[in-house]
């Protein structure tokens, strides 16, 4: 067996890294024509919140035009994004800075 | 008359006028011919690689161009403010999202055989969801781009007072909302 003595270089540049690391952030947009009580309801159904939870963040959507709902691994993010859209929800994501 | 969603021991039940069931399996239908248009836009090249078609993966060369229907931009919105994302997330998820929205607008579409709706909640939830996207077309065709176009357009309710095309058209959207708003409301109780 070997034994490691040094820890190899694989990866020179320790900033790429962490860049790629960085969480992505789900943003839910305020449109005039999905319903409160529907979005609402998504927010429950969709992610599990709590009634009094997906109401909150319903109506920070409604009053300052967007909220940023969770934040997470690409991939995951990618996956809220997709099933947004399939509500019919306008929904992006963006990485942190 | 159409009649308020509830929800009981037997399920999600509503009614709806056969005139009013027959208006929202055409505007079910709409929404399928749009998406449906959007769509033959997918269609790959015959020369390119049969991988592809098989494996319903598009080639990065292949890009989507973006959708000049506003309403159809309104189904399929960009995934990201950043353009290279949201291409890339267009060529990779769109054709999905697609056949997930047909899927549910033909269940919808189904589900209105009779008078008296009974519904699961599953199958209210995915009803909901088919008459949200015939509101998002609606509303991009009524040009509803803020809450005060809302507002407008939710003031038109009475059939005797409409003149124009565009006011029937609001009629239209309003009836389509005061249905998902009961059946949010009735989805709401189920949950509890």
């Amino acid at each position: 067996m070997e034994i490691m003595t040094a820890m190899p270089d694989v990866i020179s540049n320790p900033e790429t890294v962490k860049a790629q690391d960085k969480a992505w952030r789900l943003i839910v947009w305020n449109d005039p024509v999905n319903l409160m009580n529907y979005v609402s309801y998504v927010f429950q159904s969709y992610f599990g919140f709590t009634r009094e939870r997906a109401d909150q963040l319903m109506l920070q959507v409604h009053h300052d035009g967007f909220c940023v709902v969770r934040s997470g691994s690409r991939e995951a993010i990618e996956s809220d994004v997709h099933a947004m859209h399939g509500f019919g929800l306008q929904a992006t994501m963006t990485q942190e800075a | 008359m159409a009649k308020a969603f509830k929800n009981g021991a037997r399920g999600i039940t509503g009614s709806l006028a056969s005139a009013e069931r027959k208006l929202l399996r055409e505007l079910f239908s709409d929404v399928i011919t749009v998406l449906d248009e959007r769509a033959q836009i997918h269609e790959l090249p015959e020369d390119l690689d049969p991988l592809y078609a098989l494996t319903g993966m598009r080639p990065e060369s292949a890009t989507l161009p973006e959708p000049s229907d506003a309403a159809v931009k309104r189904l399929l919105p960009d995934a990201s403010e950043d353009q290279e994302v949201a291409d890339e997330f267009r060529r990779l998820t769109e054709a999905d999202l697609i056949a997930e929205k047909i899927s549910l607008l033909r269940r919808a579409q189904l589900l209105l055989e009779t008078e008296k709706l009974v519904l699961s909640v599953s199958e209210a939830q995915g009803f909901a969801r088919a008459l949200n996207d015939v509101r998002l077309v609606l509303a991009e065709r009524l040009n509803i781009q803020s809450e005060a176009d809302s507002e407008r357009i939710s003031q038109l309710v009475d059939a005797a007072k409409v003149t124009t095309s565009e006011e029937y058209l609001g009629l239209v959207y309003n009836l389509v909302s005061w249905v998902q708003d009961t059946l949010m409301q009735a989805l709401m109780s189920a949950e509890r």
